[in-house]
């Protein structure tokens, strides 16, 4: 249990870094608890755990600083060659709410962070209201 | 077995054609018969069964990996639906593609699709719902191409307003731009003369779109400044904002309440203060002291969910609150106990006198569960009876059934609006990705004389990003992640794009060609042994040269816009890919499947009268787009509901002889 938690604060620090957005917005999706345990059991485990493990190690090492970190995720984390792509496919999950090609769950397709970077709200959930589209979205008024 | 009971009229279909008649038919107090190919669960009379169906929609459609438009929707084996994930390119003449129920013989793969299903097409379609232009109804006159309706637009102009009336439709009548008018006045003359002076539509204008906004804005200064060139000649590009289907706020002038049959003139009438009573079963008259204002429809669950559109931007394919039509709510309004709907049960055969040409029967083959390979055959008997199963569906009906075939156009002259699709990035941020599929078009090119060279299109703006042609904003993310771009480089860089995406689509019209048919052939059937539509299909130079003009037309105001081209057209970006004058084009279907058993005036060459019953069988009606000779640049639905109001009072005038 404990390893398991450690693992999932990892997963969620480097979310952070691969995705964008803070740790209150990936939190506030909901969906940290399903993409970690997507993350586990989708996947080869001892893959999994050295690529969290790499991740903890950047993420120490480089504490503060945003530009290396991001320099090692570049070389050690993001190429597709490494951890059979893990670094984009939690990318993708996160966005779009997909893990390869299929949908986690409804919740996971509303939850994508894609919608509200693209300044709209998921198609067919959290409507926005009547004439909402005819003005700029909220964000930006 | 033989189920004896005779029905006034058997319809086959639920889709709104169906609908319309199942509704109109029972509301005069004839007995109905529906048969429906679709599942059960479907159609629920019960608010709550039927609340819990859609929901399992929606969360079907919410797990999709691609949102097509029948993802939400279940796809029986035994009455499976055409599905655009099907298409394929077809590799040579004698090797059809055969992966989907369509059998697609070619040369070219058709690009459209429906639903068969409870409610039909309607579920998932846009609800755009322009009317036909009066010049439309005779292109063989005016211009030497296809042929001319046997009616004309003055005599569908009572069953329009029908039809707009039963979808609820919302606009602005004096928004709607006539491309033959050259100023204001000639505008408002004509808008005068074709919906009449006073003529509103039931529900306001839906607020268009703020991308609709940017975008005309940097088109009216392109207008004055630097107008776009058509052989030659500086043409300034005009824009309608586009009527439909959806709910918005009521317009206060709007009359009309409902639509009742008058036994004693032998029509329908729009009536203004009398109206159908639910309670009593009869015409009866409004309250007196009652100030009528038209009030939306809902959600066949709840009518207060969905009294106005909420900005789902799910149109295609579900809207979740239904504030948008379906044919459901025309449904759910017929005389209960007049209309007996039988489900998963699927029309075969029409059989016939061969002396009389009466039909006598409607075989359909009832399966007991979804895929199930058991069923029961039956056969459904009525005094009149109607095929409202959509286009292909009717003219396979037909084809199989050996009738109404008499002019050998059965299953010719299949249509569609062949879609252009022109996709770039603003100068600044349109915000897309919201609202209804579209609220404005570009209609200068909806009519003139270029086309006895080539089609007319309509030109909707689209609110939905490049969604359609290449799958954004999941591209958007992919083509970003195959650059390495990660964290908040890739947040920023999809920020700054996304809500710049600007989509067109030049929505050609095809002509009616004799080889582009529907047919049919014992080797293809499906699982309980009715024929698969087997589909002969191509895209004639009168369209490609289309093709070329409105590219050439867009290359210009992108260009002029400062909007950054991105459309590329390849073999591999859809099936349907055409060479012309060294360039190639890719077109994508409309969804509105067109002319397989058209109207006309002579049973020389037509299937059915101008009243939609076949030549050759007098208690024969076919409803749908399968009737329109050919298709205009509008939207084809409501023009074919108000041609079934027209059926339905031909059949209410033959039950009452
Ligand atoms: C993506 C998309 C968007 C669209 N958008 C628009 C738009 O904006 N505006 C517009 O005007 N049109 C639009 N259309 C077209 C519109 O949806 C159709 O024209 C319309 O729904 C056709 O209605 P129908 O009743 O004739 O047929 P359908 O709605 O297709 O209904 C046919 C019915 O018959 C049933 N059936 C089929 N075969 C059998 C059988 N053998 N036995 C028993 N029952 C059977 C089916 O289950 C179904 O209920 C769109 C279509 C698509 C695909
Ligand atoms: S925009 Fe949304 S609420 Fe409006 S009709 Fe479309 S799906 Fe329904």
């Amino acid at each position: 249990m404990e390893s398991n938690k450690k693992s999932a604060d990892i997963f969620l620090d480097i979310s952070v870094f691969l995705t964008g957005f803070n740790k209150m917005e990936l939190l506030g999706t909901g969906m940290l608890e399903t993409y970690f345990n997507v993350v586990m059991n989708m996947n080869n485990v001892a893959s999994v755990e050295s690529f969290l493990a790499e991740s903890e190690k950047i993420l120490i090492k480089n504490q503060g600083n945003e530009e290396k970190i991001n320099n090692e995720i570049l070389h050690k984390l993001m190429p597709d060659s490494l951890y059979n792509g893990l670094a984009k496919n939690i990318i993708t999950m996160w966005y779009m709410g997909n893990w390869m090609n299929t949908v986690i769950s409804p919740q996971s397709y509303v939850q994508g962070l894609i919608w509200g970077v693209a300044e709209t709200h998921p198609p067919g959930a959290k409507q926005p209201g009547y004439a909402s589209w005819s003005t700029a979205p909220k964000t930006v008024q | 077995m033989i189920n004896n009971k005779t029905y006034d009229v058997v319809i086959v279909g639920s889709g709104i054609s169906g609908a319309v008649m199942a509704k109109t038919l029972t509301q005069a107090g004839k007995t109905v018969l529906l048969l429906e190919a679709g599942l059960t669960a479907g159609i629920s009379l019960d608010r709550n069964g039927d609340y819990q169906n859609y929901v399992d929609y929606l969360n079907t459609f919410y797990i999709a990996s691609a949102k097509v438009p029948n993802s939400p929707y279940p796809n029986i084996k035994d009455a499976p639906s055409i599905d655009v994930l099907d298409m394929q390119p077809i590799s040579g003449p004698n090797s059809p593609s055969t992966s989907g129920y369509l059998v697609q013989a070619g040369p070219l793969p058709f690009a459209s699709d429906c639903l068969r299903g409870p409610g039909g097409t309607t579920l998932h379609w846009l609800g755009s719902t322009p009317r036909m232009l009066p010049n439309d109804f005779k292109m063989k006159t005016l211009y030497g191409q296809g042929v001319d309706w046997p009616i004309s637009y003055e005599d569908l102009m009572p069953y329009y307003e029908m039809a707009e009336l039963e979808i609820g439709v919302s606009g602005n009548v004096n928004d709607i731009h006539w491309p033959e008018a050259s100023n204001k006045q000639e505008q408002v003359e004509l808008t005068n003369k074709f919906y009449g002076k006073d003529y509103v539509f039931p529900m306001e204008e839906i607020p268009t779109s703020y991308i609709d906004g940017v975008f005309t804005k940097l088109v009216a200064e392109v207008n004055t400044k630097n107008p776009v060139k058509v052989s030659g000649k500086d043409t300034k590009i005009k824009f309608s904002t586009t009527p439909q289907g959806r709910n918005s706020v009521p317009n206060k002038q709007y009359p009309y309440r409902d639509i009742t049959w008058d036994s004693k003139t032998k029509k329908l009438v729009l009536q203004k203060d009398k109206y159908w009573c639910p309670e009593t079963k009869e015409v009866v008259d409004s309250p007196l002291d009652e100030k009528y204002e038209y009030l939306p429809v809902g959600a066949t669950w709840d009518p207060n969910t969905g009294q106005r559109c909420e900005g789902n931007a799910s149109c295609v394919p579900i809207c979740p609150v239904q504030a948008k039509y379906n044919a459901l709510k025309t449904l759910y309004k017929s005389d209960r106990h007049k209309i007996t709907i039988k489900t998963q049960s699927v029309a075969s055969r029409i059989l016939y006198d061969e002396k009389t040409g009466q039909v006598t029967g409607v075989e359909y083959k009832t399966y007991h569960t979804a895929d199930s390979i058991t069923y029961d055959t039956n056969i459904a008997k009525g005094k009149i009876y109607v095929l409202a199963a959509s286009a292909i569906e009717n003219a396979k009906i037909l084809l199989a059934s050996n009738a109404a075939n008499s002019s050998d156009q059965v299953g010719r002259n299949l249509m569609d609006h062949l879609c252009l699709l022109t996709w770039g990035l603003l100068p600044e941020k349109g915000f897309p990705f919201r609202g209804p599929g579209s609220t404005t078009n570009m209609s200068s090119f909806r009519d003139g004389d270029f086309r006895k060279e080539h089609a007319a299109w309509i030109c909707p703006i689209d609110n939905w990003g490049w969604g359609w042609p290449v799958f954004s904003p999941g591209s958007d993310l992919s083509n970003a992640l195959a650059k390495n771009m990660f964290g908040k480089e890739l947040r920023d860089q999809l920020a700054d794009t996304l809500p710049k995406q600007l989509l067109l689509h030049y929505e050609c019209e095809q002509l009616p060609e004799p080889d582009n048919r529907v047919t049919i052939d014992p080797a293809y059937r499906d699982q309980i042994g009715n024929y698969r539509p087997v589909i002969h299909y191509d895209a004639s130079d009168y369209m490609k040269k289309a093709f070329e003009t409105a590219k050439n037309i867009n290359n210009q105001l992108f260009k002029a816009t400062g909007t950054q081209d991105f459309t590329f057209y390849s073999p591999t970006l859809t099936a349907d890919y055409v060479g012309y004058q060294e360039q190639g084009y890719n077109f994508w279907g409309a969804g509105h499947i067109v002319g397989t058993h058209r109207m006309g005036a002579s049973k020389k060459d037509s299937v059915v009268n101008k009243d939609s019953r076949t030549w050759d069988h007098d208690n024969l009606y076919l409803v749908g787009c399968g009737n329109m000779p050919t298709l205009g640049t509008s939207n084809p639905t409501l023009t074919m509901t108000a041609l079934t109001f027209k059926a339905a009072e031909a059949i209410l005038k033959q039950l009452e002889k």
